[in-house]
């Protein structure tokens, strides 16, 4: 069954980008113009997830997810806006939605944060928290904060232990630069410089070196998977 | 419905005059009772039971008896001051004591006091009346003596005061109405005038700020001074903005078309790959200035209290490997770690990424990088030292304002808000934002002042 997303945007061009891009990912999109049809019907089916615009006619895209909450509706819901000041974020953040990206944003950046926000949705209705994580070769024992790849153990400081963690969460996926600097750092702004790859640059070598495959994969343009 | 309404200062005259009026004349009443003396009632009861009874005796007896009846009183009296008289129509008297000629009176007049006549003794005050004595009048009155004439002097004194209480009330009340209306009229000209664009007017001080008109004209100035800088950020942002962005734009431009005619492949990709990464220069300039300008529009309660030893060794475990990847030693140095204080965390560290990015950017290499905190009782201090080619002192403030990149080629990538996003979140946290010479390179200094220190500020006199 594939999963189903609501975009609530009154700007049809974005609108339109996001359905045609989403639809090719493989999920199925309803539209909704303003904030009071996305509310009525965020609130009447069953979606998966929510693309909200921040600043909609009628209801704005946080009251909208103000209300939603309200309501019992715990739908995941990402806000784009084109409000891009760190006080901006942290204020929708606040207000109830699970995301937060500023317009104008890359697809694959939008994409890699609707898959994340699934996954996360999807871990919480499964089983119980794991204590293990497994990537191919590799095991990550999350009690014990130890990594080992093809039974050989790999020190991490615990930055490296946190940014592996998140990865391994994510496996299969592609995680962005900001998404590492949001969930691991906390910062939501943007560095000049490229601070994370180097960060992603030492973890791989502790995680490739001696080994004969990678498993920390750069995705041009978009970010970093980790996959056997 | 429209009321007519007055003016303000209309109505400020109004209540000027009301109000010295209503004064004076408390004062004057109080006055005239307190020295209101029962002379004159006593004299005008006098002269009117008199003329009563006069008139009475001619009434009943005839002229004659009048005459004999005026005669007999003058006699039993014997009072120079007395005056009984019988004028004929013309005003000359017939019998009895009095001005010989008095005005032709025309009708029975009341009790009054004036001069009779203008020949002595008659052309002093008398009370008198006058009343019908068949085809001629009766006058009947009294010279008055000193005391009556003391009253009635201090009743005139009191009718006058009343009148020249009056008349200066008006004139107080217009000099007043002038004086606040003027003083008023100053400052809605200066509204005036900035409405209408001139945002440099301010209000003039008439008494160094210590008037009450003088501390609403200084308050309009500081808030004309808040609006003006916002304006000239405003200002400056588009300005810089509209003359920045060409470079970028131009560069995006130029690596569309060169991808445009790009064969397909490896060439067209790196074109593309650098389209992208000139748009993303694009919007970061944006995001920062954005940043900027918000930050200094914002209000002081977004700071939350924040133990800056944290901060700082977290900003500087995100930049550790980046220099030393560069080939820089790092080094953190936290001095006398300062309790929490309300800080802005995402701000107060970005602006630190910042400075680490420009020291990453300039530093030489083989050179190092210091990112120093000092606590201090007065300021907090956070510093990034840098071994680079510093900035000259002449060129520091330029390195400070939006836009002022210091190599002008522009040929490296980057927008040069650095420094002034640091010196704008530096500002919103009421410090600042200091360059000196680190022998050689660069020390950015961050400078908090602690809340304690304003407090202190503020409660002195």
């Amino acid at each position: 069954m594939s999963r189903k997303i609501l975009i609530v945007e009154d700007d049809v061009a974005t609108g339109d980008y996001l359905a045609k891009g989403l639809v090719e990912a493989g999920f199925a999109v309803e539209r909704a113009v303003d904030g009071r049809d996305g509310l009525y019907l965020a609130s009447e089916a069953g979606f998966d997830l929510i693309v909200a615009d921040r600043m909609l006619p009628g209801i704005d895209g946080l009251a909208m997810v103000s209300a939603l909450r309200a309501a019992g509706v715990a739908t995941p819901v990402l806000i784009l806006s084109a409000l891009a000041t760190v006080d901006h974020r942290v204020d929708g953040l606040r207000a109830g939605a699970d995301d937060y990206l500023v317009k104008p944003f890359s697809f694959a950046e939008l994409s890699a944060r609707v898959e994340a926000l699934l996954r996360r949705r999807e871990r919480a209705g499964g089983e119980r928290t794991p204590s293990r994580l497994v990537v191919g070769d590799m095991e990550i024992d999350l009690l014990a904060r130890t990594v080992t790849r093809a039974g050989r153990a790999i020190p991490l400081g615990t930055r490296e232990f946190s940014l592996l963690e998140y990865l391994a969460r994510n496996a299969g996926h592609v995680v962005t630069r900001t998404m590492m600097l949001e969930k691991i750092w906390n910062y939501h702004f943007d560095p000049g410089s490229n601070v994370v790859d180097v960060h992603i640059g030492r973890l791989r070598r502790k995680l490739e070196d001696g080994f004969p495959a990678p498993i920390l994969h750069t995705v041009r343009g978009a970010g970093y998977r980790l996959s056997a | 419905m429209t009321r007519p309404r007055l003016s303000v200062t209309a109505r400020l005259a109004l209540l000027a005059v009301a109000l010295s009026l209503l004064s004076n004349l408390a004062l004057i009443g109080l006055i005239r009772h307190q020295a209101h003396g029962d002379a004159i009632d006593a004299l005008r009861r006098e002269v009117v039971e008199q003329a009563d009874a006069l008139g009475a005796v001619g009434r009943s007896g005839g002229a004659g008896a009048l005459r004999r009846s005026i005669e007999r009183t003058l006699d039993d009296a014997d009072d120079p001051a007395l005056v009984i008289a019988v004028v004929d129509r013309g005003g000359r008297r017939l019998a009895g004591a009095g001005p010989d000629r008095i005005a032709p009176p025309g009708r029975p007049l009341g009790f009054r006091i004036e001069a009779l006549a203008s020949a002595d003794p008659w052309s002093q005050d008398a009370g008198y009346v006058v009343a019908r004595a068949g085809p001629d009048w009766l006058l009947v009155g009294r010279l008055l003596d000193d005391r009556q004439l003391g009253e009635r002097a201090l009743e005139r004194a009191l009718a006058l005061a009343a009148l020249l209480s009056l008349a200066l009330g008006v004139a107080a009340g217009l000099v007043l109405a002038r004086y606040v209306g003027g003083r008023l009229d100053r400052i809605a000209d200066v509204a005036d005038r900035v409405a209408a664009g001139d945002l440099s007017r301010r209000v003039a001080m008439v008494a160094d700020g210590r008037d009450a008109f003088d501390r609403l004209g200084g308050r309009v100035n500081v808030m004309l001074d808040r609006v003006e800088r916002l304006m000239e950020e405003l200002r400056l942002v588009t300005d810089s903005l509209a003359h920045d962005l060409r470079s970028p734009l131009a560069r995006l431009r130029s690596h569309a078309e060169s991808a445009l005619g790009a064969p397909d492949g490896p060439p067209r990709e790196a074109a593309l790959a650098s389209l992208i990464a000139e748009t993303d220069l694009v919007m970061r300039m944006l995001a920062t200035l954005l940043e900027i300008s918000r930050s200094e529009a914002m209000s002081r309660d977004r700071l939350a209290p924040t133990d800056a030893a944290a901060l700082i060794e977290s900003i500087a475990e995100l930049y550790a490997p980046a220099a030393e990847d560069a080939g820089l030693t790092f080094e953190v140095a936290v001095e006398r770690a300062p309790a929490a204080l309300p800080l802005h965390r995402e701000l107060l560290s970005q602006a630190v990424a910042n400075l680490l990015d420009n020291a990453l950017a300039h530093a030489a290499r083989g050179g190092g990088i210091v990112l120093r905190l000092t606590g201090g009782a007065e300021a907090l201090t956070i510093a990034v030292e840098d071994r680079g080619p510093g900035i000259a002192v002449a060129d520091r403030a330029r390195a400070l304002a939006r836009f002022g990149r210091l190599d002008e080629a522009r040929s490296r990538p980057g927008a040069g808000l650095g420094l002034a996003l640091i010196a704008a979140v530096a500002r919103f946290h009421g410090g600042r934002l200091e360059l000196d010479d680190n022998a050689p390179g660069l020390i950015a200094r961050i400078v908090i002042p602690r809340p304690a220190t304003l407090d202190r500020a503020d409660a002195a006199p």
